[in-house]
């Protein structure tokens, strides 16, 4: 019953905090390019303003456009309840591992992609198909990344490969690790639509990727997707931080143990967001005939993380 | 103490590696240089790391060579180079950078597979990070086979004597002293006439890209 | 002492160049006379190995000469010999500063490939051998034009990159001693290493040897490594093509022949002699084909140098008969082809080309120097009463005697497709009338005298192999094929 209270509060808790982390690093992206930029909770206002409006809709548009946000929506949400954010034993633990997180939010990109299409817009069309280019080419390089992780953990269950990093913390410095990170680290800012792959700031018709998929949505199914979203940014964020380096996530299901990781978790959202910021304000946007060669850079790391815990084994 | 070991000289050699791809994905001269210093001194940290776990002083004198000649001397040339060349990048060579890092990776699996039965004949607690050492090798020879700029094989060349170099660190603790620095000599003598060429070939052809020598072509 | 006399002349000539400036052809004098010392020295070592001994020196015993060393020695300072008697500096049209470049870096060029054959540390020979490149590649364009400039580059580099691989094949040998028998200067000592390579480990050697053999292969322009060869062998000076093609394909062969040698002891007769065998016809392939086609005639020797490797390494596979021929191939093949390069320089010096067109009339041209091509041609192609006819001969005749009959008969169809493009070729430059701007009749006339002698050796060794020869090259066989 316990266990079932830690999962709904993780759910809840991330749920609430994805908008505020994308306020986060656009305020800190702001304050590094010396503007004032709008304060970090401003994203909230936004999810409310949207909910609140009419939806409009196009009328070459079926109802794969109106299941499209619900559907995105869900999935990501469902990947949320899998993701060890907090605790590592939850009830939820047992029925998903990270394969299973990886394909649900490719299904929400699957249908956002589908989506785009659906409206016979030419930037819809054009951002799907950039999407599902650079989705394409992701794969691979997070199931290697994963299979990376799984070697060394010996299970692809998240909260195992958890609790293995937290056993032997000197495996957590093995280049497996470090070129897995490395390469989940690039597929996280192509997946999540951060520069240099696409630029979540700008509405401009060459270079997007996300905001052309999305352009037609308006009203509540746009505040879905906007919070699926930034929910797919914490969920990715908390993946490379719990992943990668455990320290401070909850194994037993004590009061001072859960505080202590929802501390550690902020902080490691908090450091991931500045480096995400510093990153975004450094490198411009690569052109898009650059970016697969970006992501085959990751998809080489990982190659290197696979053989080198198969050596380490 | 020889877990720390292994796992020292595996991360050492994984950022050699590593390194070593950088001339595979980025275009500027620059950053060849950079990562070849980098590249130079984590071979340094891996000649004191063997020396200070295996008990070989003379490889506190091979780092403090590899520091000084690879790591401060060759740059500072390579770097002057740089400023004269910077403009020439390489925007074209023979196979695109996404092939490129696709088959770079396939070479260095390949490299462990073709190390398997040496990793399997050593008992040093280094073995497991010599495939890395053959991966940097391979990759180094193919970035001198598929690239056009003259100054890319440069550095692809230092680089696969890095790659060499790393390999006998992790299987031999290094070769022996005498021999070891008459490899130094002929690098760095090898280097000095290479650099000769590259500006030869800027005065003769007005460009260091290598597909222009075409005259001899039969 | 030998040895000293042997590598000391010609550090001492390149030092000499070094300090006198400007140049004067009294360095040049000095260097020639110099020069004929170590041929001496290299005399003297034959004696010693044929009296039964193995002379050695220096501290761990690191200067080690025997019967193959011998071989080599003695063709890398005769060689050397004829560069510095024949080559620029000696009141001929070259300048001072090219003649002064040309006296220092041939002459370390020759020391270190002396050093190369002479050392039995595996690890100074692979460092000799890369000073080759660096010594040599800085004459490749005495005189700068973008052809040269181009061959030197491609020289450079690709030979470079090849012996580094060769030092990865060499390191990945000693990785295997060292797991053995520990940490020890003694493991690069090419004694040591064939005395204890039973017991080696013959995976790790057997790669090792696959490196070993495409890096000092592409120093001995081992087809499909040799694509630096013709270019650099054709726009070299004359006197450093004939070094290059004469002797430091040998010297990179001889480096073949060493690890060869452990490689047999401890994996056993098989795979060695078939990789190397497989390389040996695939160079002779494109050796013997490349030579129909070719409209320079420099380059063309430049091929016919990559068939004759390739025919080296056929014989290196076929066991101790093999040997005996393909050692006895290299010494015909450093004579005569030193001889032809050095020849074929005279030519370009008059005609002003090197293209087998612009070249007629050559035997009116310079009837001696034409006499002595032509000669020089037939006895490349294997001809009799040339060296070479009877080492190819005996050549085949190992090959039948280790059951290679289809090896041969693709080696013979070879040489037959390369013999009729030689002499296609060679008809075309040999008659005809001169072009009417070059000049008619012989100069220089001295320098035909030591090329005459070389025709000469040829000769001899065609007609029957003198038994100093002879002995010698049973030793070798006995040193390779125990």
């Amino acid at each position: 019953m316990e266990s079932w209270a830690i999962e709904v509060a993780q759910a809840a808790l991330v749920l609430g905090l994805a908008p505020g982390l994308v306020g986060v690093v656009r305020w800190l992206k702001a304050r590094l390019q010396s503007r004032r930029g709008a304060p970090p909770w401003q994203p909230y206002y936004e999810l409310r303003k949207l909910f609140g409006k009419e939806v409009v809709v196009s009328r070459n548009a079926s109802w794969l456009f109106r299941l499209a946000p619900y559907v995105v929506f869900a999935s990501t949400a469902a990947a949320a309840c899998l993701v060890p954010a907090l605790a590592v034993e939850r009830p939820l633990d047992g029925v998903g591992d990270l394969l299973v997180v990886v394909y649900l939010l490719l299904l929400a990109t699957v249908f956002l992609a589908l989506a785009g299409l659906d409206p016979g817009s030419a930037f819809g069309g054009m951002g799907s198909s950039r999407e599902m280019t650079v989705a394409a080419l992701a794969e691979p390089t997070v199931a290697l990344a994963i299979f990376a992780l799984a070697l060394s953990a010996g299970s692809t269950n998240l909260g195992q490969i958890v609790a293995r990093t937290l056993g032997d913390p000197a495996a957590a410095l093995s280049p497996g690790h470090l070129l897995a990170f490395a390469a989940l680290f690039i597929v996280m800012l192509a997946e999540s639509g951060r520069l240099p792959v696409d630029n979540p700031g700008t509405h401009l018709e060459l270079t997007m990727i996300h905001e052309a998929m999305v352009l037609e949505y308006s009203g509540r199914y746009l505040a879905l997707i906007e919070w699926a979203a930034a929910l797919k940014l914490l969920l990715f964020f908390a993946l490379l931080g719990n992943l990668f380096v455990p320290w401070g996530v909850a194994v037993a299901a004590e009061p001072g143990a859960l505080a202590l990781a929802l501390a550690s978790l902020v902080v490691k959202l908090a450091v991931i967001a500045i480096v995400v910021a510093l990153l975004e304000t450094r490198v411009a946007k690569l052109r898009l005939f650059r970016v697969p060669e970006l992501l085959s850079v990751s998809f080489v790391l990982a190659l290197l993380a696979v053989t080198s815990s198969f050596l380490a084994r | 103490m020889d877990t720390l070991f292994a796992r020292l000289v595996v991360l050492e050699s994984s950022a050699a590696l590593i390194l070593g791809l950088v001339l595979l994905w980025r275009r500027g001269v620059p950053a060849y240089v950079s990562a070849f210093t980098w590249q130079s001194i984590v071979l340094a940290a891996t000649a004191a790391t063997v020396g200070w776990f295996g008990h070989h002083g003379e490889l506190y004198v091979v780092a403090a060579l590899l520091v000084l000649v690879k790591g401060i001397a060759i740059p500072r040339l390579l770097g002057r180079m740089e400023r004269r060349f910077a403009t020439q990048r390489e925007l074209a060579p023979y196979v695109n950078t996404a092939t490129s890092l696709v088959v770079a990776g396939l070479l260095v699996l390949f490299g462990h597979a073709v190390m398997r039965p040496v990793v399997a004949a050593s008992e040093l607690p280094t073995r497991a990070a010599m495939p890395l050492a053959m991966g940097l090798v391979l990759v180094s020879l193919f970035v001198v086979v598929s690239r056009k700029k003259a100054l890319t094989q440069v550095v692809g060349f230092l680089m696969l004597e890095n790659g060499i170099a790393l390999l006998a660190l992790l299987g031999a603790y290094g070769v022996p002293l005498l021999v070891e620095l008459g490899v130094f000599l002929d690098a760095l003598m090898g280097f000095l006439v290479m650099q000769i060429f590259v500006y030869r070939i800027q005065e003769t052809f007005e460009t260091i890209d290598v597909d222009q020598l075409d005259r001899l072509r039969h | 002492m030998i040895f000293a006399l042997l590598l000391l002349p010609g550090l001492a000539s390149a030092l000499l160049a070094l300090v006198v400036r400007p140049y004067r052809a009294a360095v040049g004098g000095i260097n020639a006379a110099l020069s004929l010392v170590p041929v001496g020295a290299a005399v003297a070592l034959w004696r010693e190995v044929l009296a039964g001994r193995v002379p050695v020196a220096g501290p761990d015993d690191v200067l080690r000469a025997d019967a193959l060393s011998t071989l080599l020695a003695f063709c890398v300072s005769v060689v050397g010999a004829l560069a510095a008697w024949l080559g620029p500096g000696l009141g001929d049209g070259w300048n001072g500063g090219q003649a002064r470049r040309f006296r220092i870096f041939a002459n370390l060029f020759t020391v270190t490939m002396l050093f190369a054959v002479t050392t039995d540390n595996v690890g100074f020979m692979w460092v000799a051998i890369e000073a080759t490149t660096i010594t040599s590649a800085l004459l490749i364009p005495l005189h700068a034009s973008k052809a040269s400039v181009e061959a030197s580059w491609k020289y450079i580099l690709i030979g470079s990159v090849g012996i580094a691989l060769a030092f990865a094949g060499t390191v990945l040998a000693y990785f295997d001693f060292s797991t053995l028998v520990g940490r020890d200067t003694a493991a690069l000592s090419w004694v040591v290493l064939r005395d204890v390579a039973p017991a080696l480990n013959p995976r790790v050697l057997e790669l090792g040897f696959v490196f070993i053999l495409i890096g000092y292969g592409t120093k001995a322009g081992v087809a499909p490594m040799h694509t630096w060869l013709p270019d650099a062998h054709s726009e070299a000076p004359a006197a450093l093509s004939a070094m290059l093609s004469g002797v430091l394909l040998a010297v990179a062969l001889y480096a073949i022949v060493r690890w060869q040698t452990v490689v047999r002891a401890a994996v056993g007769h098989g795979f060695a002699e078939n990789v190397i065998g497989l390389l040996g016809v695939l160079s002779l392939a494109i050796g013997a084909l490349s030579l129909v086609a070719q409209r320079n005639y420099k380059r063309l020797l430049a091929y016919s140098s990559i068939e004759h490797t390739g025919l080296i390494c056929v014989g290196l596979g076929l066991g101790p008969l093999g040997v005996f021929a393909s050692m006895l191939h290299l010494l015909n093949h450093s004579v005569a082809k030193s001889m032809m390069f050095l020849l074929a320089g005279r030519v370009l010096l008059r005609y002003r080309t090197a293209e087998i067109d612009g070249v007629t009339g050559l035997l009116r041209v310079m009837p001696w120097t034409g006499g002595l091509f032509a000669a020089g041609m037939l006895a490349v192609i294997g001809l009799p009463p040339f060296g070479m006819f009877v080492s190819e001969f005996a050549l085949v005749r190992a090959g039948f005697a280790g059951d290679r009959s289809v090896t041969i008969a693709l080696v013979l169809a070879l040489l037959a497709v390369g013999f009729v493009g030689v002499l296609a070729h060679l008809n075309r430059m040999l008659y005809g009338p001169p072009p009417s701007a070059v000049s008619v009749g012989e100069r220089g006339g001295w320098a035909l005298v030591p090329l005459g002698a070389c025709l000469a050796a040829l000769v001899v060794l065609g007609l029957a192999v003198p038994p100093a020869v002879h002995d010698l090259l049973t030793r070798i066989v006995g040193i390779v094929t125990p």
